[in-house]
C-alpha cells in the first residue's frame, strides 16, 4: 500500500478506462480524490458510491478549465489522463484530427497546469503525472500524429519539471502499453482481430492490466518517488525493452 | 461527395501498397488479397473517413466479402449522413 492519505489529487479524464483505474487505486489508498471528465454519466457510474468528488468539465471550453481549477482544493497531485488516438496512415491523415489529437494529448494538460500554477493550487512538493503512449518512442506506420502528439506531451513535462524544480513540484510521464478494457481504442477499432493478436505478442509478460498502470501512477504521486522528476516510466509488460 | 463504384475501387486501389487497380473488380473478395494486412485495413479505413466522411470499425469489415459489398455498406452509410 502506497501511503497517500493526506493528499488530494485531480484525475483528469477520470471517466476513460485508465483514468478511472487510476482514481480508484488512489480512493482505495485514501486520497482525497477529485475526479474529472466530459461524461457526467460515467462518472456518476464509476464514482457514484465512492469518497471522490466529481466534476464534470469538457477540457476544450476555456470556461469550463477554469472552473474545474476553481473546483478544487489546493493539490498535492495533478493526473492528466485524457486522451485520444486518432490513427492513419499520412496520405489519409485529417488536419482536423491532428489538431484535435494536438488539442487534447498536448497542449491541454500544459493548458491545466498553467491554472493550476496561477491560481496556486499546486502544493510545494505535489506532483505532476501525464500519461503518454510506447507509441511515443515507437515508429509505428499510421501513428505519425498520435505518437508525435504524444512525443511532444513528454518533452513539454521534461521541460516543466526543470521549470517546477525550484518549487520542488515533480513532473514526470507515464509510458502504458495497451492494455486490457481498452476496447474502445481507435487502435482497437482500426485494427484486425487478427492484428490485435500479433500485437499483444510483442508483450514480454503478456497483456498488462489497467491497475498496472494505476499502480505506477500512484507511485510517482507518493513520496516514494520524491527524487523522480523529468522523466517517463514505460509500464508496457516489457514492449519496449525489445 | 457523391459516390460511384469505380472511382471507389480506384481509391481502394490507390489505399493499399502494391495493390494493381486492374487486378481489382467489384467481385473481389478483398480481405483475402496477400496485400491484406494490418496496415491495408487501416489505410482502407482511412481513405474511407477522408474521402466519404464515413468513419467505420475495422469489425465491420467483416460483415463484408467483396470490394461491391465494402462500396455498398459505404454508400447506404453516406446516404444516410448527407
Amino acid at each position: 500500500m502506497i501511503e497517500l492519505s493526506e493528499k488530494s489529487i485531480l484525475v483528469v479524464g477520470a471517466s476513460g478506462n485508465l483514468g478511472r483505474a487510476i482514481s480508484e487505486n488512489l480512493i482505495s489508498n485514501d486520497a482525497n480524490v477529485f475526479v474529472a471528465g466530459r461524461d457526467e454519466a460515467k462518472l456518476f457510474d464509476f464514482f457514484g458510491k465512492t469518497s471522490a468528488t466529481m466534476i464534470k468539465a469538457n477540457l476544450h471550453e476555456e470556461t469550463e478549465r477554469f472552473s474545474l481549477v476553481e473546483d478544487v482544493v489546493t493539490l498535492d497531485g495533478f493526473v492528466y489522463a485524457a486522451g485520444i488516438s486518432a490513427l492513419a496512415p499520412v496520405r489519409y491523415l485529417k488536419q482536423s484530427d491532428f489538431e484535435s489529437l494536438i488539442s487534447l494529448n498536448t497542449l491541454m494538460p500544459l493548458m491545466l497546469v498553467r491554472e493550476l500554477l496561477r491560481k496556486k493550487k499546486l502544493r510545494t512538493q505535489s506532483s505532476i503525472v501525464c500519461l503518454s503512449s510506447i507509441a511515443a518512442t515507437s515508429g509505428i506506420a499510421g501513428y505519425s500524429a498520435y505518437s508525435g502528439s504524444k512525443a511532444a506531451l513528454e518533452a513539454s513535462m521534461r521541460c516543466l519539471a526543470i521549470e517546477l524544480a525550484p518549487k520542488k513540484i515533480r513532473v514526470n510521464c507515464v509510458s502504458p502499453g495497451m492494455v486490457a478494457g481498452e476496447m474502445s481504442s481507435a487502435y482497437v477499432e482500426t485494427t484486425s482481430d487478427q492484428s490485435l493478436e500479433s500485437h499483444f505478442e510483442k508483450y514480454p509478460l503478456g497483456l498488462g492490466e489497467p491497475t498496472d498502470i494505476a499502480s505506477a501512477v500512484s507511485f510517482l504521486l507518493s513520496d516514494n518517488s520524491r527524487w523522480i522528476t523529468g522523466t517517463t516510466i514505460p509500464v508496457d509488460g516489457g514492449y519496449s525493452a525489445r | 461527395m457523391k459516390m460511384n463504384l469505380s472511382n471507389f475501387i480506384e481509391n481502394f486501389a490507390e489505399a493499399i501498397e502494391d495493390l494493381d487497380e486492374n487486378t481489382i473488380n467489384p467481385n473481389t473478395q478483398y480481405r483475402k488479397l496477400e496485400q491484406w494486412d494490418s496496415l491495408a485495413v487501416l489505410s482502407v479505413l482511412s481513405m474511407i473517413d477522408l474521402e466519404y466522411g464515413i468513419r467505420l470499425k475495422a469489425e465491420v469489415l467483416r460483415t463484408t466479402a467483396t470490394i461491391e459489398d465494402l462500396f455498398a455498406l459505404v454508400h447506404s452509410k453516406n446516404s444516410n449522413n448527407p
